[in-house]
């Protein structure tokens, strides 16, 4: 069948067309009212080392595949390793006590991760022929309705090195997968979570001028792949506040991650900050 | 980006090859983010073949989807903690390095990583009879000093010279070595370096020293170069199940604080990080070999717990963490 002079077969379209899960109401603790990812949008999570993002996206991963009666929206999820970074153990784990805590057997793991998966890849070259792939897996499974890159910025200093001195060829490759993602997005309707890395420290210290923790929050990855991004989260540290000697050591000892969410998407610009601390269960809203 | 060449899947053959290449479509890439109905009008070539070339050359070059449950029974069987022989670190690190994980020690001079880097290299040989490769780039390990650990630990001359025998030492001193010694470690597969033995730790003390000259300034080239060496680490500890210790230096931070070097784009790389640092409370003037471990990059603790050790005796912990303090006068 010929459509807009692309062959696209009776499949194909019928996968384009059924509606895959919204994901508007994945976290309402992080998202406001209504500003939750929907349809073919992008949300990046954006902070330096050890501020959160991968346990952030772990809860999210987690919230998608559990079965409804443990709190999930039972949909697949993609994951896409563009750095070895994905810590299965600490994912079951997550999984293992939302799981425990609502009274479910060992077989709903299993099933919940059999709801993912997961693709490894080493270079922006095959970055972008995964996801000319990734077009096959949409169309067999429907109720793929997330994809989870971590992180996009692996291969800048790679591709930032073979690109030479013009930027427009450093830049090539990701504006490509950028592109590709765009045109996926339209088609296909998914939602897609992305983790990108600061690449300079903010000096830090309470007399740090608010301009150098602007400099490092700046985007850097090429102007397609920002254009995509309609949510970004920025994930930093809240400095441990003194606690009183009363206070329990545990309490001393726990990590407050601060997040701030921000959504330029043609609805509403809107603007968000919420806390969280990292348990054995996952995240902790505060 | 993979070029095309004549014969990689059956129909790409030398006619077709050349019409492509007239078309300016020259990699595999190119060919696949084109427009088929766009190429085979211009090359004046059947579109079938052409989509099924296309789908043979993706399924050749793609990374397949794997299931999480797969993933995760792999996990299970091929995961394996190596236990550091320092009971403390032990401790920090949740009872030792785990295999497909890369952990780095970072401190400033004299704050005992290559102590603790022979210390690991000896127990794994030792006590768990596995084979260790142990990339030099500071000149810093000598045999004689592996020879006195065993000798401590061990009084059997056949098995200290076993243990010896496991340790495979590659002595580099440039960033491009480096890079080219752990990819082709990676492709050739450790066993031939081992010569046979079940490699099951990796050490590489320092990354910073030959990485470090190369960084600041705006030359790409030194980033290029860590991040390659990086993927190199991790796609050996994940493919060939090996626990990856690695060194670096310390900076100082915006607030006054030591950091680990090599900056924010290596402070993602490794998966837990212990920051080693002097004790310095003993009053009568010479040298302590007390040292403190703190965790400051963990997925399983909380972070900032801290432990000291002696550097002599580091099969035995001294201090437990409650700050208790024993007197100890065993022998030194």
């Amino acid at each position: 069948m010929l459509c807009g002079g692309q062959l696209i077969r009776l499949n194909e379209l019928l996968a384009r067309l059924e509606a895959r899960r919204c994901l508007k109401d994945i976290e309402p603790r992080l998202f406001s009212e209504d500003e939750g990812p929907q349809h073919g949008e992008v949300v990046e999570l954006y902070g330096a080392e050890g501020t959160g993002k991968t346990e952030l996206l772990y809860h999210l991963l987690c919230r998608c595949v559990l079965p409804e009666a443990a709190g999930g929206l039972e949909v697949d999820v993609l994951f896409v390793d563009t750095d070895y970074s994905l810590d299965m153990l600490r994912l079951v784990s997550i999984l293992d006590s939302r799981l425990t805590s609502a009274g479910l057997e060992e077989a709903a793991l299993r099933s919940s991760l059999s709801r993912l998966l997961v693709v490894h890849c080493s270079s922006s070259s095959q970055l972008l022929l995964t996801l000319h792939y990734l077009e096959t897996t949409l169309n067999s499974r429907p109720s793929l309705a997330l994809l989870l890159i971590d992180s996009i910025s692996a291969f800048y200093w790679l591709d930032r090195c073979e690109g030479g001195a013009s930027i427009s060829r450093q830049e090539e490759k990701l504006s490509k997968c950028a592109e590709l993602l765009g045109r996926l997005l339209r088609d296909y309707k998914f939602t897609i979570f992305a983790t990108c890395h600061t690449i300079r420290r903010s000096s830090s210290g309470s007399a740090a001028s608010c301009s150098s923790t602007l400099e490092a929050d700046r985007p850097y990855l090429c102007r397609p792949w920002q254009r995509l991004v309609t949510h970004r989260v920025l994930c930093s540290r809240q400095e441990a506040e003194n606690h009183t000697a009363g206070g329990s050591r545990e309490e001393k000892r726990r990590q407050v991650f601060r997040v701030h969410c921000s959504s330029s998407s043609s609805r509403t610009k809107a603007s968000r900050i919420s806390s969280f601390c990292a348990t054995d269960a996952g995240v902790q809203f505060i | 980006m993979v070029p095309l060449q004549e014969g990689m899947c059956p129909g790409l053959d030398g006619d077709l090859l050349r019409s492509l290449l007239a078309a300016d479509i020259r990699t595999v890439e190119d060919l696949v983010s084109s427009d088929l109905e766009d190429v085979s009008r211009k090359c004046s070539v059947s579109y079938k073949a052409l989509f099924s070339i296309r789908r043979v050359l993706l399924a050749q070059h793609t990374a397949f989807p794997v299931s999480g449950a797969d993933l995760y029974e792999e996990l299970l069987s091929s995961t394996a903690i190596i236990s550091t022989g320092n009971p403390s670190l032990d401790k920090l690190l949740d009872s030792g390095l785990y295999t497909g994980e890369i952990t780095e020690l970072s401190g400033g001079p004299g704050s005992g990583k290559s102590q603790v880097c022979f210390g690991v290299a000896v127990h794994v040989s030792l006590q768990l009879k596995q084979s260790v490769i142990y990339v030099d780039t500071t000149g810093g390990l000598t045999a004689s000093r592996l020879l006195e650990m065993l000798q401590s630990e061990t009084s059997d001359g056949d098995e200290q010279m076993e243990a010896l025998q496991r340790i495979h030492v590659f002595r580099l001193f440039d960033a491009y070595s480096l890079r080219d010694c752990l990819s082709a470690l990676r492709r050739g597969g450790l066993l031939q370096a081992s010569g046979g033995g079940s490699v099951k730790a990796v050490i590489v003390d320092s990354v910073s020293a030959v990485i470090s000259p190369l960084l600041g300034g705006k030359q790409n080239e030194g980033m290029s170069l860590m991040i390659q060496a990086a993927v190199a680490l991790k796609t050996m500890a994940k493919d060939f199940s090996v626990a990856v210790l690695v060194t670096n230096h310390v900076t100082r931070g915006g607030g006054g604080g030591v950091q680990p070097g090599l900056g924010a784009s290596w402070s993602h790389i490794p998966r837990t990080r212990i920051l080693l640092e002097r004790v310095d409370r003993a009053p009568s003037g010479c040298s302590s070999t007390l040292r403190s471990a703190t965790l400051i990059k963990s997925s399983r603790q909380p972070c900032h717990i801290k432990e000291e050790f002696d550097l002599q005796r580091q099969s035995r912990s001294v201090r437990s963490s409650s700050g208790k303090r024993k007197r100890d006068e065993a022998d030194s």
